[in-house]
């Protein structure tokens, strides 16, 4: 059976179709990509699967829950997570702050415990640290812990995104164009990373991305967006061959040779 | 993974303000044992002195409560005054009808009823949480600047609609006259010439116990994963919402939590030796003093709003002072110019985002930001 079964999803915006009959099914531990050109409707597709927006049609089930019409954060609680294509951290917040946010809905917690500063409390504060640690170990952060998150380098921010969306304890992880801005060799340690997410902790990914060496290294399996519509849907290899997907990204070459 | 645990010693975790290496019961002692000595000390203080402690503690009271919604959750709240009103009318009627019915009388009371201001706190919160609740609630689920158009309205309302209320009942005579039914609807404070004679319970032992329930309060909200997450709305509210937060009801809760410290405020300046509580003090004028106060500290920041409270408290002492040159004619004005100054050279107030403490951690893991 499929973590996520998406099925004739679509959304309008007044008479705009921004996104029409999407289909997607992701076994548990796969690694799907989802590309297309500017414009094309993926980062609609996750703001979708994420509940910012409510689909006009079509449905969305996760592990066999569906999620249409759950609000954002129960969503996430539901256990799809994701990262944003501009990153949204909480820049005056300590990067430690970011990821115990993000562990707050996993927790229990009452006024009185936090007032009081009960025994639970304590507790609960002292795991989220050592969770929120050993999170920050896979990117080699630890040292940056207590710095504001407004003041990591870039590259470290989206990273710091990642860690964020992991802290939610997701079975799906949805990364907005996580490479996006980052040189060759980040780039290359990245896609280590995402491998290593899915290995070390048992995680789906869904990710979207423009550049074409990291989603063809990693991916399994790419769906191919254009004018909100499936174009294409298949192996890396298979994709780059694929005339329709390589029309909608080069224009139409094949008829003018 | 290994790596990480040991790193955890050397990071000053934020929770540790409260937590960490501080047994938790240190702070509540600190801050009876302060109240304690403002009570030892209410003999020695003169009355002017101790006038102006008061009045500046009130402030604190309201400003650092005010920060929960305005700082946390970068909610902007302008109504506050109005939820001090409602802790003080509900407070004040209840205290004054109850010792006129029991006693006979609301002024020249023993020590012996000092206690009562503690119920009469409670419940004057209780109320003004209640009207927070209503308040927050409908606008509280939409984004943006709604709150900021609704708490002033609601002030404005209030303020108006205790003009309308009958007039006071000053013998428990009187009192069997109306009713129980006729005390409450419409309710007999005063109307526009004020509510008199609530009984005098306020002290400066009762004023800093609160001071430091509401500062101990607002800490060790901030640095907990409930107040971490009204943090988060302050920051991006739709990452916070994606990460599992339930921003309209957290929203709400912060500003329940406000409108309660809020009510206490208002319950101390209700029963506070001097004053005539009047319609005017729900209106508008004081929200504004509270709101520049917040701002002024810094928006979030529990110990820049202590600190603008007493500066803008006791700035208005000085004024008070200078008042044979005609200094307070000029109050409005230099309030102005303060405000004005402040957005200029320093826009995020005078700690801005952080606390006190914050400044004295190693600058180059935290440097930098707002």
């Amino acid at each position: 059976m499929s973590l996520l079964e998406v099925k004739n999803l679509g959304i309008s915006f007044g008479g705009l179709r921004a996104v029409q009959d999407f289909s997607l099914s992701i076994p548990p531990g796969g690694l799907f990509g989802l590309i297309g050109p500017n414009g094309a409707g993926k980062t609609t597709v996750f703001n979708l699967l994420t509940g910012v927006y409510a689909p006009s049609d079509g449905t969305i089930e996760l592990a066999g829950r569906s999620l249409v019409g759950l609000r954002p954060f129960q969503i996430a609680e539901a256990g799809l997570s994701r990262t944003f294509q501009n990153i949204r951290l909480f820049p005056d917040l300590t990067v430690l702050e970011n990821l115990k946010i993000a562990m707050h809905l996993r927790g229990r917690h009452t006024l009185a415990g936090t007032i009081l500063r009960s025994g639970h409390f304590r507790a609960t504060e002292a795991d989220q640290t050592r969770r929120a640690m050993e999170l920050l170990s896979i990117f080699d952060l630890t040292d940056r812990a207590d710095a504001y998150a407004r003041n990591l380098p870039y590259g470290d921010q989206r990273r710091l995104e990642i860690l964020r969306a992991m802290a939610t304890q997701p079975r799906l992880i949805l990364l907005d164009e996580p490479a996006a801005g980052m040189n060759p060799a980040e780039k290359l340690a990245l896609a280590e990373s995402i491998r290593r997410i899915r290995t070390d902790f048992g995680l789906t990914v869904l990710l979207i991305e423009h550049d074409m060496t990291l989603v063809m290294d990693v991916c399994e399996r790419i769906t191919v967006l254009d004018y909100g519509q499936i174009i294409a849907v298949g192996e890396p290899a298979a994709i780059q061959k694929n005339p329709k997907v390589i029309e909608a990204y080069l224009g139409e070459v094949a008829n003018e040779r | 993974m290994g790596e990480g645990l040991e790193q955890l010693s050397h990071v000053s975790d934020r929770a540790g303000v409260g937590a960490g290496m501080i047994p938790r019961w240190v702070a509540p002692c600190v801050v009876v044992a302060f109240a304690f000595v403002m009570y030892a000390s209410g003999g020695f203080v003169g009355d002017y002195a101790s006038r102006v402690m008061l009045d500046t503690g009130i402030m604190m009271i309201a400003a650092v409560s005010l920060t929960i919604v305005n700082g946390f959750t970068g909610q902007f709240s302008i109504g506050h005054a109005a939820f001090m009103a409602i802790g003080g009318y509900v407070s004040g009627w209840l205290t004054y009808y109850g010792l006129l019915a029991t006693l006979g009388r609301t002024t020249d009371l023993g020590a012996e009823h000092g206690w009562l201001l503690l119920p009469a706190a409670i419940i004057g919160g209780l109320a003004a949480a209640g009207a927070g609740w209503l308040v927050g609630l409908p606008s509280l689920r939409l984004r943006g600047d709604y709150l900021a158009i609704v708490t002033l309205g609601f002030g404005e309302i209030l303020r108006v609609l205790l003009q309308q209320t009958d007039r006071q009942r000053f013998s428990s005579q009187e009192m069997s006259e109306v009713g129980l039914l006729g005390l409450i609807v419409p309710p007999d404070v005063g109307g526009a010439s004020g509510f008199e004679s609530i009984p005098k319970l306020t002290n400066l032992a009762w004023v800093y116990l609160m001071v430091g329930a509401v500062i101990l309060f607002a800490i060790r909200l901030k640095y907990s994963s409930y107040g971490r997450a009204m943090l988060a709305i302050r920051e991006d509210e739709i990452a916070a919402e994606s990460m599992g937060v339930n921003v309209t009801r957290m929203k709400v809760r912060a500003f329940m939590f406000a409108a309660f410290f809020a009510g206490v405020a208002g319950t101390l300046y209700a029963h506070q030796p001097g004053t005539l509580l009047r319609p005017a003090d729900a209106g508008y004028a004081r929200s504004f003093d509270i709101v520049i106060m917040v701002v002024m500290g810094g928006l979030g920041s529990i110990s820049g709003a202590t600190l603008a409270a007493i500066v803008v408290s006791l700035l208005n002492v000085g004024l008070l002072e200078l008042a044979d040159y005609g200094a307070m004619k000029w109050r409005m004005p230099i309030f102005a110019l303060l405000l004005i100054l402040i957005m200029i050279f320093r826009p995020q107030g005078l700690f801005g985002l952080r606390e006190i403490w914050d400044f004295f951690r190693s600058r180059d893991r935290t440097g930098g930001g707002r």
